[in-house]
């Protein structure tokens, strides 16, 4: 028999009680796991695909207000610009506006594949046939398994915003390539097709573009570029905005709400009414045991032993509860990512890092929990531990 | 034969709020080596704290308190547990055994203590079971064993790790008459055959009659030899 | 003793014993407490937001957009059309005599959200005089109202409260142009707090939109002249339009916020009442269990196992109660009226406050009930189950 034998056993002197606090510590890692790991997702959502070495101008008085065409070739002639392309937001969807709208372009294929090659990957001959058919459009991966899509066929996508001249509000668009992201886990949710043929056919707007992706030689120039761009354009009628991708798409995801404040509210308070469940139990279990541990006192077992014995027994349930809690988020969030919805925000599945933060928090709430009954364990005198009860 | 414990001029006062309480003022007493003593008294006259002193499980004020040689008074309590671990067995009057292991893991508990091997401490619990006639009921736990088999358990315990001195409180309070006689059988045998020292303290006359002489505390004070 | 006599005494000893087991017992209040306000908080989140929009529309206001555009920034509406609804049946007369009809259109500028510190969303409207008529909780309470043809700007004072960079005096840059500040007004309850509202035809000119515009609001004579008016607009083929009740409309947009509720909230708050419910359930059981010798001198005086459970069912019940009084009033104090902002159905800000309502109270309430019920119906069973012998054993 070990110490931790001992300490297991007395774990579970009374199963009931036992399950009823890992079911509770159960729930809050439950609860830590799936939050932490959303707000992870939305954080990793808002940095995929952005590089550092790329800005993205936009209209100064908001993203959703356009610039002129003529913006990108002046932006391009900036110095320390090595590439640019541009895209308009066209509010896609197909069939149901409702339930399914997602994210889609119109862009120049040439420079936007020459930049995103790795973001949107295609097989060679996906990209030539991408760029040759003027209704051409890529989807992603997801987006192409959710509707059935295949490469070759024409499908109506039609737009929240604009209108063909002709009346209609959708576009027939032929499928050149079907992509996927540069890691697996990547969000493949989107559709790129040709900016001119929108262009050619929409009922206002023409030649606007809504924001121009910029390379720069290096991120040492990143503010240089941006200062000399938005020099540039300044006291013009659409004056620009240039900040880097990842401070652009990150202020796009706040707009919804402070989900960080949320989740850790959430969590805290979930913890926080764990944190007294848990420890006012242990402590009452732990006076149940008094004169049991005069007598491991009285055998020689040595204060601090004693202390640890009790401190581990505290330990060792909050990790079971959180090993259980971390187990069934994640297996929940694999289930999440497979779903449409989960599927937007990328891979959910719960990182290290999130798992060993669990992990962390329940030594930590072991070590607090514990720390009331190991103390009074520690202080407590042979004589007065062996006289009562 | 040489002294195994020896109590010099051991004094010993409690506060209870504002009062003190003398215990002992100056107690002397000296237990050699194989000896049986069983220690009588009424309520208040020091028993208790006379067996705590020579547990080491409480302090004397002044004084010195030997045993093997070693002067424990000094220890501090750390020193004390590993003491108490090498050289006393106890034995209580409500058995005191863990609720959640079995009669073979009660006795080992002490074994956790020691540096020996999984191998030899399994061969010392049966050992220790067999002499108090339980390995059968190795496997049982507490509430599943009498008042008589769990006291048995009990002195395994004390046992299993060989020290020289039994220390015990009121070992058969709470058992009938025939079971009591059984267990102070078995510790008259532990004291004759195995030689070891062993103090006992009880209310119970019959029970003194198995040690090999009885000190009587009153006031704190011995007032009486038996031999 | 009569049942009711015994059950009442139970009771008071079951209820006058919680202090023994106090530190337990503040416990299960304690996490009972945080449940309730947990779910109560996501409750009167979206609450808040819905009422804020249900607040927006009138019943005698019909809204007219771009048949297919969901929202206002995807719609587009024009002078001929505006003339056209004019003609419709049921549309009340302004004070100029003309028909009563509030051409807007809408466009989006950068604010800066005052919580993360980020850019954000905000609406701004150019409205013409009719925009106030339409909209009578609208009220300037501090500076003035723009003036027609110039490049002012009034804010609400919803949107003041959670955005940075649109305080009164202040001068903004859209473009080329420079605005100023020169009034705020309340709508109080309303999304229209949450805008910026200039003149519609300098907004035109300075965004280059030409003569359009994308909505128009139109007032009516009473809500019940609103199912012609929308038939009226279906089927004029010149228009294209979708017309609906304003109120209709903005009732819409609240339906798609109790996602939030129901994907959130509740989840969240049902994972938390479990573990609540499981340290309610310990405590119940550590009650009975200290009271095990207590119950069995009362079976054997005679008192009845019922008795026992009841006793142990009011004693769960009072914590739970405890637990959501405390809850309820930690979202009072600390939540209700809390002002907050999310990205609306038009992709800008709308701000709002955390409203608790008593629909919300009893719903949170009744799940902390709840807990309570079970987490005394089993400890409550086990202790009519005492047997009346065990208290002699002992």
């Amino acid at each position: 028999m070990t110490d931790f034998d001992l300490v297991w056993k007395n774990l579970f002197r009374k199963p009931l009680r036992t399950i009823l606090l890992t079911v509770s510590i159960f729930m809050a890692f439950l609860i830590f796991g799936i939050l932490t790991s959303l707000n992870v997702a939305l954080d990793r959502a808002s940095e995929s695909g952005s590089a550092s070495n790329r800005l993205v101008v936009s209209n100064k008085i908001n993203f959703t207000q356009s610039m002129p065409y003529a913006y990108v070739n002046r932006v391009a002639a900036i110095p320390g610009v090595t590439a640019v392309t541009y895209q308009n937001w066209f509010g896609a969807y197909y069939q149901d506006q409702r339930t399914s709208r997602f994210v889609g372009f119109a862009v120049d294929p040439e420079t936007y594949m020459a930049i995103f090659r790795d973001e949107a990957r295609l097989t060679d001959a996906e990209r030539q046939a991408f760029l040759t058919e003027r209704t051409g459009v890529i989807v992603g991966k997801s987006l192409a398994d959710r509707y059935g899509w295949k490469v070759g066929q024409t499908i109506p996508i039609s737009s929240n915003i604009y209108s063909q001249a002709n009346g209609r509000r959708s576009w027939d668009m032929k499928i050149s390539g079907i992509f996927t992201g540069a890691k697996p886990t990547d969000p493949t949710t989107a559709i790129y097709f040709h900016y001119d043929y929108m262009n050619e056919t929409i009922t206002f707007e023409r030649d606007q573009v809504g924001t121009i992706t910029v390379v720069t030689a290096s991120p040492d120039q990143n503010d240089q570029v941006a200062k000399a761009i938005d020099a540039n354009f300044a006291n013009s009628p659409a004056e620009t905005s240039t900040v880097d991708e990842k401070t652009f798409s990150r202020a796009f995801l706040k707009q919804a709400g402070d989900l960080n404040f949320i989740v850790t509210m959430v969590v805290s308070a979930a913890f926080a009414a764990i944190l007294m469940i848990v420890s006012t139990t242990l402590v009452s279990a732990m006076r149940e045991r008094t004169k049991e541990i005069g007598v491991m006192k009285t055998l020689g077992f040595s204060s601090p032993r004693v202390l640890r014995m009790v401190l581990g027994e505290a330990v060792l349930l909050s990790s079971l509860g959180a090993v259980l809690g971390l187990g069934t988020s994640a297996f929940i969030l694999t289930g999440l990512s497979k779903s449409p919805v989960g599927s937007s925000f990328g891979d959910l599945s719960m990182s290290p890092v999130v798992a060993l933060s669990g992990l962390a928090l329940a030594v930590s709430l072991g070590l607090v929990t514990g720390a009331i009954p190991a103390l009074s364990a520690l202080r407590m005198s042979i004589i007065e531990a062996l006289n009562r009860g | 034969m040489s002294a195994l414990i020896q109590l010099k001029n051991v004094k010993k006062t409690y506060k209870r709020g504002k009062e003190s309480i003398t215990i002992f003022d100056g107690l002397n007493l000296t237990i050699e080596q194989g000896d049986f003593v069983a220690i009588m008294g009424p309520s208040g006259s020091g028993k208790t704290t006379l067996l705590n002193l020579l547990g080491g499980t409480d302090r004397s004020d002044s004084g010195e308190i030997n045993f093997d040689g070693e002067r424990i008074d000094g220890y501090n309590e750390g020193q004390l547990a590993g003491w108490r671990a090498r050289s006393v067995g106890f034995i209580f009057q409500f058995y005191n055994l863990m609720p959640v292991l079995n009669a073979a893991q009660n006795v080992e508990l002490p074994l956790m203590l020691t540096k020996l091997s999984a191998g030899k401490r399994r061969a010392n619990v049966e050992t220790a079971l067999k002499i108090v006639g339980l390995w059968d009921r190795a496997k049982h736990r507490p509430k599943e064993l009498s008042g008589g088999q769990q006291q048995r358990v009990a002195i395994a315990r004390a046992i299993v790790s060989d020290p020289k001195f039994l220390l015990c409180d009121e070992p058969t309070g709470d058992l009938d008459r025939n079971t009591a006689n059984d267990i102070l059988g078995t510790l008259q045998q532990l004291n004759q055959e195995m030689g070891k020292t062993i103090v006992m303290v009880t209310h119970d006359p019959e029970a003194a009659r198995f040690a090999k002489r009885t000190l009587h505390l009153d006031k704190g004070v011995f007032a009486e030899v038996t031999q | 003793m009569s049942l009711l006599n015994q059950t009442g005494s139970v009771i008071a000893m079951n209820v006058r014993s919680i202090p023994q087991r106090l530190w337990m017992s503040l416990a299960t209040v304690g996490s009972i407490a945080l449940v309730v306000a947990v779910l109560l908080g996501f409750l009167a989140l979206a609450n808040g937001f819905n009422q804020t929009l249900k607040g927006s529309g009138a019943p005698d206001v019909a809204i007219a957009l771009r048949d297919g555009s969901g929202s206002e920034l995807n719609s587009v509406v024009s002078r001929e059309q505006i003339d056209l609804l004019g003609q419709g049946p049921g549309v009340r007369a302004g004070p100029d005599g003309r028909p009563l009809i509030s051409a807007e259109l809408v466009l989006i500028v950068d604010g800066i959200k005052k919580s993360t510190a980020t850019k954000a969303n905000m609406p701004l409207r150019g409205i013409g005089p009719n925009g106030l008529l339409v909209r009578p909780q609208a009220k300037i309470t501090q500076g003035r109202m723009f003036a027609p043809g110039s490049n002012e700007i009034v804010v609400g004072a919803g949107l003041l409260r959670e955005f940075s960079g649109f305080e009164l005096g202040k001068t903004l840059r859209f473009g080329a142009q420079t605005w100023k500040v020169v009034g705020v007004f309340e709508a109080p309850g309303t999304v229209f707090e949450s805008e910026l509202w200039a003149d519609a035809p300098v907004i035109q000119s300075l965004f280059n939109r030409g003569s359009t515009f994308q909505t128009a609001r139109v007032g009516l004579t009473s809500p019940a002249a609103m199912p012609a008016f929308v038939k009226y607009v279906k089927d004029e083929q010149r228009l294209q339009l979708k017309a609906q009740s304003e109120q209709t409309y903005f009732a819409d947009q609240a339906e798609r916020s109790g996602l939030l509720i129901k994907y959130f909230g509740w989840p969240l708050g049902i994972i938390m009442a479990i573990g609540a419910l499981a340290g309610a359930l310990n405590t119940m059981y550590a009650s009975v269990s200290s009271r095990a010798a207590e119950i069995a001198t009362l079976r054997v005086i005679g008192f009845s196992g019922f008795s026992a459970f009841i006793g142990t069912m009011v004693e769960a019940l009072v914590l739970s109660a405890l637990g959501a009084l405390v809850g309820v009033a930690i979202c009072a104090m600390g939540f209700n009226g809390l002002s907050a902002s999310t990205l609306g159905a038009g992709f800008t800000q709308v701000a709002f406050r955390l409203q608790i309502g008593p629909d919300i109270i009893t719903q949170a309430v009744t799940l902390a009930l709840i807990i309570g019920l079970i987490g005394g119906i089993f400890p409550g069973l086990r202790a009519s189950q005492q047997r009346p012998l065990l208290a002699l054993a002992t």
